[in-house]
């Protein structure tokens, strides 16, 4: 164990939530663009863990989510 | 006093005329409820994100609706909107109180209230999904 490797350095972004960054008090669910942002490839809700958004604002965004489901703005899942 | 947003998706194979008719008859029976129709938008055909009566298209229609003392026909528009064929989806929010909630929040953020806004999010970084490449020892 003498050899000593160049530690790799991780730059990692810190996380911010956009919706305090940008100040987006009212999320809408007829906002496509922005909600289609927290919707990956499967259609799923980004989770807080990945996408940095705070809990105030995960909130009301997974409610404007189902809403805009609901009213086939955006899929429930895609295959 | 309340805020509503009433959004329905009416058959696309409902011609424009009977659309207009149709939003007609919903509005006066919001108005004889005691509510006013503050905002009116026929968003026109849009397509579904998913099929829904196996129709991959339908209209949009959106309404506005304040009413003062509290009082609205909105459960009955919602019960005729349920027995109607034509319509495909609806969808009623009460927007007042989370639309208060949004601007007490804002005199306390810090900085110049504005920037960004809705919808202009098409420019910013894409979420960071990737997390860390493991690194063996």
């Amino acid at each position: 164990m003498t050899m000593t490797r160049p530690r790799k350095v991780f730059f990692r972004r810190r996380k911010v939530c956009k919706f305090c960054a940008d100040k987006i008090d009212y999320i809408d669910y007829k906002d496509v663009k922005l909600l289609q942002q927290f919707i990956p490839e499967r259609s799923k809700i980004l989770p807080r863990r990945i996408s940095g958004t705070c809990a105030t604002h995960q909130r009301p965004l997974q409610q404007a989510i189902k809403r805009a489901r609901h009213l086939a703005l955006i899929p429930f899942t895609t295959d | 006093m309340r805020t509503y947003e009433l959004i329905f998706i009416v058959d696309p194979r409902v011609s424009d005329e009977d659309v207009v008719t149709l939003i007609q008859e919903y509005k006066q029976m919001i108005s004889a409820g005691g509510s006013e129709i503050s905002t009116e938008e026929n968003w026109g055909r849009r397509k579904l994100a998913y099929p829904i009566e196996k129709l991959t298209e339908g209209k949009y229609v959106f309404l506005g609706i304040t009413s003062q003392n509290g009082k609205t026909s909105l459960p009955e528009v919602e019960h005729r909107m349920r027995q109607n064929d034509k319509i495909l989806r609806y969808l009623t929010v009460r927007t007042d109180e989370d639309l208060k909630r949004a601007a007490r929040r804002k005199p306390s953020g810090r900085g110049p209230a504005g920037t960004g806004g809705a919808g202009t999010g098409v420019m910013d970084e894409p979420v960071d999904d990737d997390l860390d490449t493991g690194d063996e020892v």
